[in-house]
């Protein structure tokens, strides 16, 4: 399991850029990101390479955030492996809250965040069907 | 517990008896200034019969103050004076009153009894955010400290980093806030790495000078890990020091063997019966340089039916629920900036700080509330985001009558303030 931030935003012009500017001014890496938006507010969910200093420089700026456990499965980069690694969740009834998707630079393998319900049981099925998951502290 | 036991528990009637008398000498001090000299030159020599004959009398307001300054309302001579402060106004002359140094004392000591009545000794430390200067929050309070024995660190408002460096390394025991930067200066505990409940000695907190709810007051309480008591006063009657709570915390002394209350109805004027909410009026039955008769505060509240178990006899107001320049009519439903306060404080999903703005929408008035979210509760889905703005909406409609227009937004976008807190903008314009 890996440490996802999610920080509240108000939708304006500049909003975003001023998180990716604290970030990288504080040696931060960003490597993976969504956006869920409402209209006038939304959510920014953030991988970064060390969440706890992430954590700490937006904190610092009075940010609303919080820190969240997500699962982070590598699945190989072909057609169906989404949809393996989908139906494996939901045989067993587990929903996913939020997930989104991330294409690894060597092209061959694809990282799927994944937020979901009963989190030690969703770990469990995972590995029983061979996803490898990224580890505690693990990089991308 | 009591700072002077026989006038703080003086037996009703013999208090009421006290209170006549010195009504009269009052009375008989303001005919000296330029204003009562006119106002009450009908008054018979002998003064009053009874206190309820005061109904008789005609208020003041601030706009005679006003018209008053500079010295229209001195009663003294001039060099008898030794200190002016005044309230804060925008507009117009300020209101500016006058202290002899027998008004100081009396100030200086009814400071000393509510300290002393919630269990401030010389022991004790005391750190005074309160803003000083033309201001009496701050000043008021130093020299009532200081008269109680206490070490009194005179810091002001703001900084407030260094603040709990104060709080920290000295030991403070007791502090005077405003209620709006208690919660603000919370929010600079975490990245201090400090909790305030296990890393400082804080036992007590006097609050006042705006409106709060009892939701903030206990959460002030909650974070600190302190009894925090409300404080009333005006800057017209002596500044704080007019009524405060006991440790019951079941509504606020007014010390009646200064000041003589009334509560009328803000519209008609009129007299209502005891236990019923209005516009609190005073009299000052002590002060020499500037007395003041049958003062109309502005403050909505009511006098609290039967004795305080505590054993004082002097009457209690209820927490002041709002002034009633404040109160908004939206589309016609009447409604205090104070019901807002409350409904969002009993949210935990709320965070401390929030904004109301009323402005006009195709002619007819729009509500908007914004309000920040509780961290601590925060867990970072757009559901519970979306649930949560519905749930502000609801509650708030259900208490107000009126549906406000919820936004969430940043901490970053409601104005910070050190000083008093202003949280409602009325953006309609002239008459609308
Ligand atoms: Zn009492």
């Amino acid at each position: 399991m890996s440490v996802q931030l999610a920080v509240f935003l108000e939708n304006h012009p500049g909003k975003l850029e001023s998180i990716t500017k604290a970030l990288a001014e504080a040696g931060v890496n960003i490597r993976g990101f969504s956006m869920a938006s409402e209209g006038e507010y939304g959510v920014l969910k953030i991988l970064a390479d060390d969440p706890e200093k992430a954590y700490r420089v937006l904190k610092e700026r009075h940010y609303t955030l919080s820190r969240r456990t997500v699962e982070i499965a590598l699945i190989d980069d072909r057609p169906g492996g989404l949809h393996e690694l989908l139906t494996t969740l939901s045989s067993r009834q587990i929903n996913i809250e939020d997930c989104y998707g991330i294409t690894l630079e060597e092209g061959c393998r694809a990282a799927i965040v994944l937020d979901v319900e009963r989190f030690p049981e969703a770990e469990a099925v995972l590995r029983e069907n061979g996803v490898r998951l990224l580890g505690e502290g693990e990089q991308l | 517990m009591y700072w002077e036991l026989s006038l703080e528990t003086m037996e009703r009637r013999e208090l009421e008896r006290h209170q006549l008398r010195l009504a009269n000498a009052s009375l008989a001090r303001a005919r000296r200034s330029p204003h009562y000299g006119q106002a009450l030159a009908r008054l018979p020599e002998t003064g009053l019969a009874s206190l309820r004959a005061l109904e008789e009398l005609p208020f003041t307001g601030k706009s005679e103050l006003r018209a008053g300054f500079p010295y229209g309302f001195l009663a003294v001579d001039p060099e008898e004076v030794v200190r002016l402060h005044s309230s804060s106004g925008t507009t117009g002359n300020p209101t500016v009153v006058y202290h002899t140094r027998g008004d100081i004392a009396d100030w200086e000591n009814l400071i000393a009894r509510c300290m002393y009545s919630t269990g401030v000794r010389k022991k004790d430390v005391f750190q005074n955010m309160m803003g000083y200067g033309l201001f009496t929050g701050g000043i008021g309070f130093h020299y009532g400290a200081e008269r109680l024995g206490v070490m009194t660190i005179p810091i002001g408002p703001g900084n407030s980093k260094r603040q709990i460096w104060f709080l920290q390394h000295l030991g403070t025991t007791v502090i005077h806030i405003l209620p709006s930067y208690a919660l603000h200066l919370a929010g600079y505990f975490p990245e201090l790495g400090i909790d305030p409940r296990r890393d400082l000695k804080l036992r007590i907190a006097f609050i006042g000078a705006e409106p709060h709810s009892e939701a903030i007051r206990r959460k002030i309480e909650e974070i600190y890990g302190l009894k925090a008591y409300n404080s009333y006063g005006l800057s017209e009657m002596c500044g704080p020091g007019v009524a405060f709570e006991c440790l019951l915390q079941n509504g606020l002394h007014l010390w009646e063997d200064h000041f003589y209350p009334e509560i009328i109805d803000p519209l008609s004027g009129r007299l209502l019966p005891e236990g019923e909410e209005g516009e609190l009026v005073l009299t000052t039955l002590k002060r020499e340089a500037m007395p003041l008769i049958r003062y109309r505060t502005g403050d909505l509240t009511r006098i609290l039916p039967g004795p305080c178990p505590c054993g004082r006899t002097h009457r209690r107001i209820e927490r002041i629920k709002g002034r009633s320049d404040d109160m908004l009519i939206i589309n016609g439903v009447n409604l205090f900036p104070i019901q807002i306060e409350k409904t969002l404080m009993a949210i935990p999903a709320v965070g401390r700080n929030y904004l109301i703005e009323v402005r006009k929408v195709d002619h007819m008035d729009r509500l908007e509330v914004k309000v920040e979210l509780n961290e601590d509760v925060f867990r970072g889905t757009l559901a519970e985001l979306e649930k949560l703005q519905a749930r502000v909406v609801a509650e708030l409609r259900a208490e107000l009558g009126v549906s406000p227009v919820v936004k969430l937004v940043e901490p970053s976008s409601l104005p910070v303030s050190e000083g008093k807190a202003r949280r409602v903008y009325d953006l309609r314009g002239g008459l609308g």
